[in-house]
């Protein structure tokens, strides 16, 4: 009773992180909705059996990523920015329309699951462990898992490559 | 029922060893700095008289705070501006729920753990809740559209990404040698010896590694010689120049709860946690009524010589003020001596023949208190740092933590893996 309530909790205020997340006016204000979503997805799987997946998600997007994220916003507008959009983008709707689309479509989807009697069994005790990812990532997805790092690693020295050229021609 | 009960008194003692802790730290660091620099440090503030050289001050700093005026800037984002101390102040406190801080208590033949969480995957969970910091002097140096506040933001988020990285990647060796992430069972695994002489401490396997993860928690909690954010030299005093009253408090606060945390991970990691040096819990229970009399005869015989000392001075210095201070040696001396007498009367009781109950709890007592005396002699390494080092220009603080420290912690992580393989 108490996790469905936490569960519910958690996936309200994450919807409300990506709506607000769309709406705010305020790049600021905007990342720091992003970052209250992401809190609330780490605990949604926290509570789905996966505590490595919500500690990572924690460690990775809301903290490293999302101070990236922060640092660039507020490098390009700087202390003293006029930071309010006026006028909404003309994506705002169909963005708006998209994920409520995906959400309604998973909903029916689940419904129609739930009459035939077919959710999956609940995941087995120490489910989601580190320990057990390690073994998917190391064993099993080895190869994809360091190709991913190649393509990281590409990403790195582009990025590079691109900065260090912009600061030869200033 | 009960475990809810048990975690409510954990959480509680937690709070209150942190909050106890901090106007005696923020005293250390007065009279520290004074030692350091050769003057006397803080003396004038008194209640009735007594000012336990200086402790008196914290209390009249916290009034002080608490009837300023709040000033919040006209032109500040305000809802942020008012989030960002809570922010830093309430991360700062919940590291604490993973750090176990003793083995077990033993209640009604139940053994409590001493740890608030001890979940799977602990140290994580510590590195997770030390990322968040940053977003507290980021939002409050963004929120308050000042130049300076925005700088000291910038640059803390730019230190904090830097240095997790060399903090993350230094922990690793010691996780490969306990072989998890459960802190529980990394304080454990340092409880063993090392050839039958040496605490297998962290700090012994991985001394490369202690180094490296003292280095980036200092990084990690702002302190000097890393506290370009606050850089009161070059910009005033960084992300909280606008804060004042009790939301400056907040900060100033955070500041010494991640010292604690910084100071208390470093003990966890590296130096053995709770665990007593050479003493393993099973001698502590075994000799637990002999540990205990040596214990309180020591206590005794050290309180007293305070209250000789004490009131040797009472005598030589009378009228020396002229005022109600004349009174606190004497005072002071009277305390340490009714306290000797209590341990004094307590060996009257017979320590030496207590039962197992009572030797597990003395144990218990024993590891915790281990516990604190590292953690305390951690956090005054904090302060003894920061006033021994000036600080880092910035182009050093960035290749200090991307060309030494993280090269380092890779060759670290490296060596310990072909050595973990290979025996």
């Amino acid at each position: 009773m108490f996790e469905s309530v936490c569960f519910y909790l958690c996936g309200g205020l994450m919807l409300l992180g990506g709506i607000m997340t769309v709406a705010s006016r305020s790049a600021v204000a905007s990342a720091v909705w992003l970052i209250f979503a992401f809190l609330n997805a780490a605990g949604v799987y926290a509570l789905l059996s996966a505590p490595f997946l919500a500690i990572l998600q924690v460690l990775v997007y809301a903290g490293a990523i999302m101070v990236l994220f922060l640092f660039v916003i507020m490098m390009l507008h700087g202390p003293v920015m006029n930071e309010d959009l006026r006028s909404r983008s003309r994506w705002f709707w169909p963005a708006l329309a998209l994920p409520l689309a995906a959400i309604a479509g998973s909903a029916v989807t689940l419904l129609g699951r739930a009459r035939g009697g077919a959710f999956p069994a609940p995941a087995p005790h120490g489910f989601g462990r580190a320990e057990q990812v390690a073994a998917l990532l190391l064993d099993r997805y080895l190869l994809a898992f360091e190709l991913i790092s190649i393509v990281l690693l590409v990403a790195i020295i582009g990025a590079l490559s691109l900065g260090l050229r912009e600061g030869r021609r200033t | 029922m009960a475990f809810a009960l048990e975690t409510l008194a954990k959480i509680g003692f937690m709070l209150l060893f942190m909050l106890s802790l901090l106007p005696a730290l923020i005293w250390a660091e007065r009279k520290g700095a004074a030692f350091i620099q050769d003057r006397t440090g803080p003396n004038r503030a008194s209640i009735l008289g007594i000012r336990l050289a200086g402790l008196v001050h914290p209390i009249a700093d916290v009034l002080k705070l608490v009837f300023k005026e709040d000033v919040t800037p006209a032109r500040a984002h305000r809802v942020l501006y008012s989030l960002a101390p809570f922010l830093v102040m309430s991360v700062a406190l919940s590291t604490y729920a993973v750090i176990p801080f003793g083995d077990y208590l033993l209640v009604g033949g139940r053994q409590v753990p001493l740890v608030v969480a001890d979940l799977s995957v602990g140290i994580l969970y510590v590195l997770a809740v030390a990322s968040l910091g940053t977003y507290g002097i980021v939002l409050g140096g963004w929120a308050s559209r000042n130049k300076y506040t925005f700088l000291g933001a910038m640059r803390s988020s730019a230190q904090m990404i830097s240095y997790e990285i060399s903090m993350g990647l230094a922990l690793m060796g010691v996780l490969l040698i306990f072989g998890s992430l459960r802190l529980t069972e990394i304080v454990a695994g340092q409880g063993a010896l090392l050839f039958g002489l040496v605490p297998k401490w962290g700090v012994v396997v991985q001394p490369l590694g202690a180094l490296l993860f003292i280095t980036a928690v200092f990084a990690e909690t702002n302190r000097t010689p890393f506290d370009l954010p606050e850089g009161d030299s070059e910009l005033v005093s960084g992300y909280h120049l606008e804060y004042s009253s009790l939301r400056f408090a907040l900060f100033f606060m955070a500041e010494y709860c991640n010292m604690v945390v910084g100071a208390a991970l470093i003990t966890t990691m590296f130096f053995g946690g709770w665990q007593v040096p050479w003493l393993p819990r099973q001698t502590l229970e075994q000799h637990g009524g002999a540990l205990l009399t040596a214990s309180l005869g020591l206590a005794a015989v050290v309180l007293a010589v305070a209250a000789l000392l004490l009131m040797r001075r009472a005598r030589r210095e009378r009228g020396k003020f002229g005022d109600a201070r004349d009174r606190e040696p004497g005072l002071l001396g009277g305390v340490c001596a009714a306290l000797a007498l209590a341990a004094a009367a307590a060996l009257l009781l017979r320590p030496w023949t207590i039962g197992p109950q009572a030797a597990s709890v003395y144990a218990t007592f024993a590891q915790v208190g281990a516990f604190i005396v590292k953690t305390l002699f951690f956090s005054w390494l904090f302060i003894w740092v920061r006033w021994t080092l000036p600080r880092f220009r910035y182009d050093q603080l960035m290749s200090l933590g991307w060309k030494i420290m993280l090269p380092l912690g890779l060759v670290n992580l490296a060596v310990t893996a072909v050595v973990m393989a290979l025996s």
